[in-house]
């Protein structure tokens, strides 16, 4: 890497430093703050948290007065399993009567109508951000990253003992938060295929009919629930200074490792200019 | 949430790292100074100064912040972030609270009902109602379940069915003009229960009642009482010495017949691909077209059950749709008591609660008519 000040600070060592007073300081500090991730994104992150929740939890009031009762069976689709043989129905009745759902299927649409308009607009927001900002590049996996998230998983799992690189996002992270992102969409457009499906008949049809894109729909919802759990056992496993990074933006990090987007630089698939910068 | 000190902008492009080339002894990652034309949001914010110290002799030494303060700056930043987050965290809680509380309007949250008409303006905007529903072969077709008994708990005398029509523009100039069509009789049998299906409920037997032998009650004058289901009597309910057409089946059954094949979508979440056959709609508003109002069409078509025990407001244009069918048979048999018999409608851009059965009554209006479900919470407009 190129640097404009390179020669001054070679032809005077440190020869200087000693002069300071105190060990510490003459050593500089053996951390730093960076920025990981930048206020846009964790506004629409924070914001996103209690919309999606609300919009889950209104889908489950509309959702159950399609659940299965054990007397029409026209829901076995709504399961893990196969052929005969059910695993698990969505939900459990102490599912319903923990979440208050029984015969509240007008405050679901009343919810569900209304925030829908929001996760959508957060939604585009941060694609449109990712895009224009340039984090994209952070986020979406490359090649590399699906080894990479088998080498996270291994080791997450304590199956290896080979830590993965650390980087902004793990290969592991990468492919999760893009998917995450392609999953809203997913819902938004299933969720339209099942809103209109009259005028917007076309796209019910392409998910397979209107039966289909209900029951995609709801696997998505069940995805990001699983994605929930996921993500909020990852943080807590990671830890605070992580976790701080969705909160301030900066996380301390030792000062001598190299930035986060130091990845973009090493013949990185997405390395066109230099880190976040704009395009 | 907020920044430090510096606001980076973090679509800055990042300067050049320069600290590669120091050696290792002067402090690994200290490369950045204040002097740099444009802080970096990436490279540390605190590391400072042992450039500025390494020998230039005349810039003076930059404070060096030690690990310490470091972290005191983090902390801090930490601090005004939580509090943000807390001030975000109540505001939202209030905004739920807010709607939670709000008065209710027909049975919703104000402020979703209000969401409801913008959604509502929106696909009326985007979409304009004009799509058509796809249709299937017969063979895919099934028989409709039956949900919901409301309007249809007692039998309708097929002799005593009329079609009452108001608000059609020069009534008296057809021969089934009358002076009152409010008047009119309709003979209602009670149904014997054991003729009742066990499915009168989309949650199965044990959570539907099971009335003995329905009977409509009676007024002070021996007149039957309208409006005798859950949501009460209708907003919409004509008045008195209201004149109209009267049409019977045969009246009706003049107009083209159509078949149509489509999927019956119920709110509740469930669908059914079935078989219909009846009379369009737009035919029979072409046939007795509206009286105008102030030069133009009413927005407006009201329905309802004999005597008004269910009832749905519809847009004209919904009326309009070519799919919308006033329906006189289906799976190939004619309608059932419990599947409205001898009209129901069927519109495949609304959902099933908007496709009333037992039709007694179809009045144009420009004013939005009352609607049984929306009463009960549920969206006027259920587009489809």
């Amino acid at each position: 890497m190129e640097s404009k000040l390179p020669q001054a600070a070679a032809l005077h060592p440190a020869a200087s430093v000693s002069d300071l007073p105190g060990d510490e300081q003459a050593a500089g500090p053996t951390i730093r703050l960076e920025l990981n991730h930048p206020r846009a994104i964790r506004w629409m992150h924070w914001i996103n948290f209690p919309i999606l929740f609300t919009m889950i939890w209104s889908g489950l009031l509309i959702y159950w007065g399609d659940s299965d009762n054990g007397y029409h069976h026209p829901h076995r689709i709504y399961r893990i399993g196969i052929g005969s043989v059910t695993l698990f129905r969505f939900f459990p009745e102490w599912v319903y009567q923990w979440l208050n759902a029984p015969y509240r299927i007008t405050t679901g649409l009343g919810y569900h109508f209304f925030f829908m308009w929001i996760f959508a607009i957060n939604g585009l927001i941060y694609v449109a951000y990712l895009v224009l900002s340039g984090e994209w590049r952070l986020l979406v996996p490359t090649l590399q990253s699906f080894g990479e998230a088998i080498q996270v998983t291994l080791y997450d799992l304590h199956l290896s003992k080979v830590h993965p690189p650390v980087k902004k996002y793990n290969g592991a992270q990468k492919i999760a938060y893009t998917a995450i992102v392609l999953m809203g969409a997913g819902s938004l457009i299933t969720g339209l295929a099942i809103y209109r499906p009259t005028q917007v008949h076309w796209v019910t049809t392409l998910l397979g009919g209107y039966e289909m894109a209900r029951w995609e729909h709801f696997f998505l919802t069940i995805g990001f629930m699983a994605f929930f759990l996921i993500h909020v056992a990852q943080v807590v496993k990671t830890g605070w200074n992580n976790f701080r990074g969705m909160v301030t933006g900066y996380e301390i990090r030792p000062a001598d490792q190299p930035l986060y987007t130091d990845e973009l630089t090493e013949g990185h698939p997405y390395a066109a200019g230099h880190g976040r910068s704009a395009e | 949430m907020s920044d430090p000190v510096n606001s980076p902008d973090p679509i800055d492009p990042r300067p050049e790292p320069s600290e590669e080339f120091l050696p290792e002894d002067a402090g690994p990652r200290a490369g950045e100074s204040h002097e740099d034309p444009e802080p970096s949001p990436f490279d540390p914010i605190a590391p400072s100064g042992t450039e500025a110290s390494a020998g230039d002799d005349q810039k003076p030494p930059a404070h060096i912040l030690t690990d310490g303060e470091i972290r005191a700056r983090s902390a801090g930043m930490t601090r005004r972030s939580l509090v943000v987050g807390a001030i975000g965290a109540a505001a939202g809680y209030a905004g739920y609270r807010w709607i939670d509380r709000s008065e209710k309007d027909g049975r919703q949250e104000l402020p979703l009902r209000k969401a409801l008409h913008v959604d509502a303006m929106v696909s009326r905007a985007v979409f304009d109602e004009r799509g058509l529903a796809p249709t299937y072969s017969v063979e895919r077709a099934e028989d409709l379940r039956f949900n919901g008994p409301y309007g249809v708990r007692d039998d309708l005398d097929p002799a005593s069915w009329r079609l009452q029509l108001a608000g059609v523009a020069n009534p008296e100039k057809y021969p089934h003009f009358q002076k009152d069509i409010t008047t009119w009789k309709y003979i209602m049998t009670p149904r014997n229960p054991d003729g009742t299906p066990a499915a009168s409920d989309s949650k199965g037997p044990a959570a539907a009642p099971q009335p003995g032998v329905w009977v409509r009650s009676k007024d002070g004058f021996g007149d039957p009482m309208r409006g005798q289901e859950e949501a009460g009597e209708s907003d919409s309910t004509l008045e008195d010495g209201t004149p109209g057409i009267s049409l019977t089946m045969a009246d009706l059954l003049r107009l083209p017949r159509h078949e149509l094949v489509t999927q019956f979508k119920c709110i509740e979440g469930w669908s059914q691909i079935v078989h219909w056959a009846g009379v369009r709609l737009v035919d029979l508003l072409d046939l007795y077209p509206p009286a105008q109002v102030n030069g133009r069409d009413p927005r407006f078509v009201y329905m309802e059950t004999p005597y008004g025990d269910y009832y749905c407001g519809y847009d004209l244009s919904a009326c309009r749709h070519p799919q919308s069918l006033l329906v006189t048979e289906m799976s190939g048999k004619p309608l059932t008591q419990l599947h409205g018999a001898p009209l129901r409608l069927h519109m495949p851009i609304k959902y099933g609660y908007k496709q009333i059965k037992r039709i007694g009554l179809i009045a144009y209006t420009d004013k939005r008519p009352d609607d049984y479900w929306t009463k009960l919470g549920y969206d006027w407009y259920a587009g489809l």
